[in-house]
This record gives C-alpha cells, structure tokens and sequence, in this order.
C-alpha cells in the first residue's frame, strides 16, 4: 500500500456566484457588467478546505445541510471545478451520488450500466463481465431490461448502488447511500462497504446517519458553512456535531434569557474529569461546569442552580446549591460556584443546560439562562432515551 | 484542437454509447421506430413533389424538385444538430454534476448521432436521385463536402450546447436564427439568384455564409450542378471549418463551469 494520500484536498474553495434579484435578465447583466467582478455577490460553498485520506482508509464528513458536504463530493469525483486550491485523486474514482440520479428513464437497466460504465471509463468487455455480478446484487434481474422509468425508487437505487461498486474503483465516494433502499437493502450495502474496506480501498462518504457514519468511518471530518471544524477520530467528531446542531437548534428559539439582574451568570464552564475544558463528555466519566456570576449588589442567599433537558427542551433532570445543602450566605462582587456530576448517567446524543439564580423562595428570578449550553455525551452501548443507569442483569441458568 | 480529437479517441466506447442513447431515445415509445429515418425523407420527397406540381414552382428548372430535396436533407443535419445541442449539456444535468468525464462528448454525440441519421437519409435520396437525375460525375468531391458539414455543425452545437447552459435565451434565439438562415441559404433557390442581388464585385460575400458554399458543393457532387462564382466557395469552406476550433474555444472556456450552473 501506498504511503502517499489517495485524496489531496489544499485549501479547497468553492464560490458561487449568486443570481442577481429577479434573476439574469438583461440588465443584471449590463450591471454586472459595469460592477466588474468586485462587485459580484459571491457565496462560498467551501472555504479553504484542506484534508488527505490515506489509500484504505475511510473518511466521513458531516454537516448541516448546506455545510457543503455535497459539494465537496462533486469537486473530489471532478465533476466540480473548485474556485481556487487543489484536489489530487490517486486512481479510479466512482461516485454513489445521488445513486441512480444519473440513469436515463427511457433507457433500460442494462443500457444505464453499460453508459455508466463508459462513463467510469471501463471497456464495454470488463462490463460484459461484470454485469451479472451488477444484476445479481440488485437483486433485479428480472427488470433489467424494462426501462428505468418502470422502476419504482427502490430498484433505481438498488442498481445505482450496484453498478457503482461493482465497477470496482480504488476510491469510492458516498452521498447518502444510507438513507434509501428497505432494510434488507441497507444492510447489504454497508456489508459490501465493509467488504471494501477490507480490500484497501479508500471511501469518502457523507451521511446525515450518525450512528452509520461513526460505525464504518476512521475519521470524520465535520464541516460547518463550507469550513472544516475538525477532522478527527469518528467519536469525537460526532459528539461535536451534535453539540453543534444542539446549538443551533438553541439559536433557533429554545435559548432565552431573562431575570431582575442584581446576580448575573456571565458564563458557565464546562470540563470532563480530567480538568480539560470541553463541551463532549463520555457516560459514566464526570461533568464538572463552573459557574461565574457578578453581583451588582449585595444579595442574601442565592440559590444557584441549573437543569439538563433534550434537544426538544424537555426538562430531565434539575438541581441547585438549596436541594444539595450548599450553602451560599450572601453574594457580592464577583465569584464562581461549581457542581460535579458523576458518573454522567446520560445516553448518547446532544443536551441542553439551563442556569440560574434566585431568591431562596423562587420569588425573586435574579438571572436565568435557559438552553444556553449545549453539550454532548457518548455512551459506549445503544440504550433507549435520554437516562442511561447503569444497570446489570443476573438470574440462575437454567 | 489535437486534445480535442485525442480524448474523443480515448473514450470512444462512451461516444459511441451515447451515440447510440441518442438515436434510441429518438425513436421512444414508437412502432415503427428506426423505420422513421427512412420513411421520414420518402414522404418528404412525395410531398414536395406534389405541391411543387400543383403550385407551378419550379424557378424555370426541369430538376427542381431533386434540386429542392438535396438542399433540405442537408438543411435538415444542420437544424437537427443545433436543435439537439441546445441540450446536450442542460439536458444532462445529473451526469455533467456527479461524474467527471470529456464534456465535449456530449454535443460530439449528438452531432454524431443526427449524423447517423442523415447518412441514413442520405443513402434514401441517392436511391431517389438515381430514380430521376443520376449525374454522379463529381461525386468524388462528397467526402470533403460531408467532412465540412460536419464540422460546421460540430463547431456550432459546441458553442450552442455551453451557451444554454448560461442562457436559457439561445434556446429561442437558435429557433429565429435557424429561420432567418434558411432564407439567406440557397435552399429552395440557386445561388445565382443571391448572387445577383448584390453588386458584382461583391458577390463573391454570398460565401461567407458557410451554408452558401456547402449547398451549392453537394448539388455539384450529387447533381453535376456547377458552382456559381467557382473559386470563391472555399470561403464558405474556410468558414465553415474556423467555426470549429472558434465554438471548441469557447466551449472549453465555460465548460468548467457547467456543474455549477446546472
């Protein structure tokens, strides 16, 4: 095997040039014209996109929608020219985007393999060879030579995906392959991904199904609005992402911040067991998050306290220092008080925290910072819902 | 140009797929399906012939009607070939966004494919003029005649494929300007008649019109019909083959950006 990447991608940026309002008619142009190219409204799909995936290995990327997965698809099967930057792709690339997107209805299956394969550049005989092989896995052989407008969705996909892999590439680049085709289907095609990985073949591939991605990914690349977060090992990446989303999702409407304003919360940070500030924690390790509060005046017992829901803003779990005992006798100036969880009995997935402080008798809000803080938590089995407790199993053998 | 004719040689296996997608996709959902290629130029040649006798049309000439069929078969390549090219690009959006391969096949292989369709036509108005006017003595100058029809048509589908994937307006513009072409064309009339509208030293500008020369060389191949203003048809062949690397040119020049605007 190679040492050299399979996929260079430097500083890889992608503008699009937007349509002036109302679209391209003659006088946008004229002024677009006059403008020069200054003046253009550009929007840029990537940004300065830098990443290599060694010859074997399998990278996924995640997104938001329009974080310009897809794009960055295109622009490493050469489809897409990037504005500026480099792409270098050693050895044949196929391409599941959009599976079956590129098939003609009024051809029939057969047709739409051998055009595909022409297009993949493979000679008519490697075709003739492999066909049986393309047929066979879609399982549709008795269709083949309908045209494809007969097909229903499902089949489409299925001889998509078939024909994609079965021309055999040294690098395979995946667009939501996941996410159609029954059950059956699914399973079949992460096995023939698997399959893949094993022979050394090296897979890019996008999904919007986290717990797939994770599962076949090395690393995970995560993209937010055409730049790159980070690329990393697969967890990681994804308890990032979701925190992202859950962040977005906060921005989105759920945050909110209110109160009379004599203590305020001017931040609140978190960090795992080992001191390291963080936002992405492991079940069963600990939560540590330091709240830092400014009085303008003096205030006589606050209670500080903080609650933990989903993404959706249902409440979970909620504590403060007057639950516990803590007490604190006056505030003034400025302090911190801080809580531990542990162990973090949390299920896999992204949550919101809330804070606040108030009057001993809930009167008095002085500040509350409602879905503020995201964070998110990977647990190492596949529980149902939010509340991971651990739990064993025992009872006499039979 | 030589990367041009290099690459269409390496994949040729594609071409000549898509060729033949083109002609498939043609004949959809017909009975009779390829039999139209054939059939198509028999009824145009019957229909012709009788109105030309009813209407009394046949500018003072006893070969009219092969002199019309001739100039509207080869009319016809040119008209097909730019109509089909509008979407050659824009009508394969989902191939030109998710694959990568020489983008130029596509207009190539419609070119190609109304090409198969003309040889087939073609081959129909030999028989035809065989039937009533075989004057085959210049016949030997058809390869250079075919081989520059093509290119005409080659260089304006390359231009006209990657202008409407920018503009949806070429589609419109392509319909009036093919109109206003076959009447400045020596179709359904003989150069002579154009020539003489303008002043003598002019006349010899009639050939700037690449249609011009290539009318008036099939009619010398097929019907021994001598060219008017002799010489000065290689301008319209001049024309006709700069067109090529010009529409090339300027496809390559946009090509990169077909995926975006897809």
């Amino acid at each position: 095997m190679s040492d050299k990447p399979a996929i260079t991608m430097r500083e890889v940026t992608k503008a699009f040039r937007l349509c002036p309002k109302g679209g391209r008619t003659l006088k946008a142009l004229a002024l677009e014209w006059v403008r020069s190219r200054r003046g253009r409204r550009v929007f840029h799909a990537l940004d300065k996109v830098s990443f290599d995936v060694m010859p074997g290995e399998t990278l996924g990327i995640i997104g938001a929608n329009g974080s310009g997965k897809s794009t960055l698809l295109s622009i490493a099967a050469g489809a897409m020219t990037p504005s500026s930057g480099t792409v270098t792709a050693r050895g044949t690339v196929s391409s599941l985007l959009e599976l079956g997107a590129g098939f003609h209805p009024d051809l029939t299956g057969r047709e739409n393999v051998f055009l595909y394969g022409a297009i993949m550049g493979l000679s008519r005989r490697t075709m003739i060879r492999r066909f049986d092989a393309i047929v066979d896995f879609a399982g549709i052989a008795s269709h083949i030579d309908q045209p494809v407008r007969h097909y229903s969705s499902g089949m489409v996909v299925r001889l998509g995906f078939s024909v994609a892999v079965e021309v055999d590439p040294d690098i395979l680049l995946v667009d939501e392959a996941l996410a159609v085709g029954d059950a059956d289907f699914q399973a079949k095609c992460l096995n023939k991904m698997r399959e893949f990985k094993r022979r050394g073949k090296t897979m890019l591939m996008v999904s919007h199904d986290l717990s797939a991605i994770q599962a076949i990914s090395d690393r995970i690349l995560l993209l937010d609005q055409g730049k790159v977060l980070g690329v990393g090992d697969a967890e990681g990446m994804v308890g990032r992402y979701r925190v992202l989303a859950a962040r977005q999702g906060a921005a989105a409407g759920q945050a909110r911040e209110w109160g009379t304003g004599e203590i305020r919360i001017e931040d609140v940070i978190f960090s795992d067991g080992t001191g390291a500030r963080t936002d992405t924690f492991r079940w069963g390790e600990s939560l540590t998050a330091e709240i830092r509060w400014r009085a303008a005046t003096r205030v006589e017992n606050p209670v500080f306290g903080f609650s933990v829901s989903d993404r959706d803003g249902r409440l979970l779990y909620g504590n403060n220092t007057q639950i516990e005992g803590f007490a604190v006798p006056q505030a003034e100036g400025e302090g911190r008080v801080r809580f531990t969880l542990h162990p973090l009995c949390l299920g896999t997935g992204a949550y919101l925290f809330s804070f606040s402080v108030h009057s001993p008798d809930h009167k008095t809000n002085y500040h509350r910072l409602d879905h503020r803080f995201p964070i998110a938590v990977e647990a190492d089995k596949a529980t149902a819902g939010p509340c991971y407790m651990p739990c064993r199993w025992s009872g006499a053998q039979p | 140009m030589r990367g041009f004719f290099g690459e269409l040689c390496e994949r040729k296996e594609l071409l000549a797929i898509l060729i033949a997608r083109n002609i498939k996709i043609r004949y959809k959902n017909s009975a009779l399906g390829f039999f139209w290629t054939l059939l198509a130029p028999l009824f145009m040649i019957a229909i012709y012939s009788v109105f030309a006798r009813i209407m009394r049309w046949n500018l003072g000439r006893e070969d009219f009607l092969p002199f019309l069929v001739v100039g509207i078969v080869v009319w016809q390549y040119l008209a097909m070939s730019l109509n089909d090219s509008l979407s050659a690009i824009s009508g394969n959006a989902n191939l030109i966004k998710k694959t990568a391969f020489p983008r130029h096949i596509l207009p190539v292989s419609t070119v190609l494919a109304n090409g198969v369709n003309f040889l087939l036509t073609f081959a129909v108005l030999l028989v035809f003029l065989l039937i009533v006017k075989a004057d085959f003595q210049a016949l030997w100058t058809l390869p250079l005649v075919l081989a520059t029809h093509a290119a005409l048509c080659l260089g304006l589908a390359l231009a006209f494929s990657a202008a409407s994937v920018f503009f949806r307006d070429t589609e419109h513009a392509v319909g009036v300007g093919l109109l206003a072409w076959f009447f400045m064309s020596p179709v359904f009339y003989s150069m002579d008649l154009q020539m003489a509208i303008l002043p003598e030293r002019l006349s010899a500008a009639v050939y700037l019109n690449p249609m011009s020369g290539i009318l008036s060389a099939y009619r010398f191949a097929l019907m021994s019909e001598p060219i008017a203003g002799g010489e000065s048809v290689w301008l319209s062949f001049a024309v006709a083959w700069a067109l090529l690397p010009a529409g090339l040119g300027l496809f390559r020049a946009t090509e990169k950006r077909f995926a975006d605007e897809l």
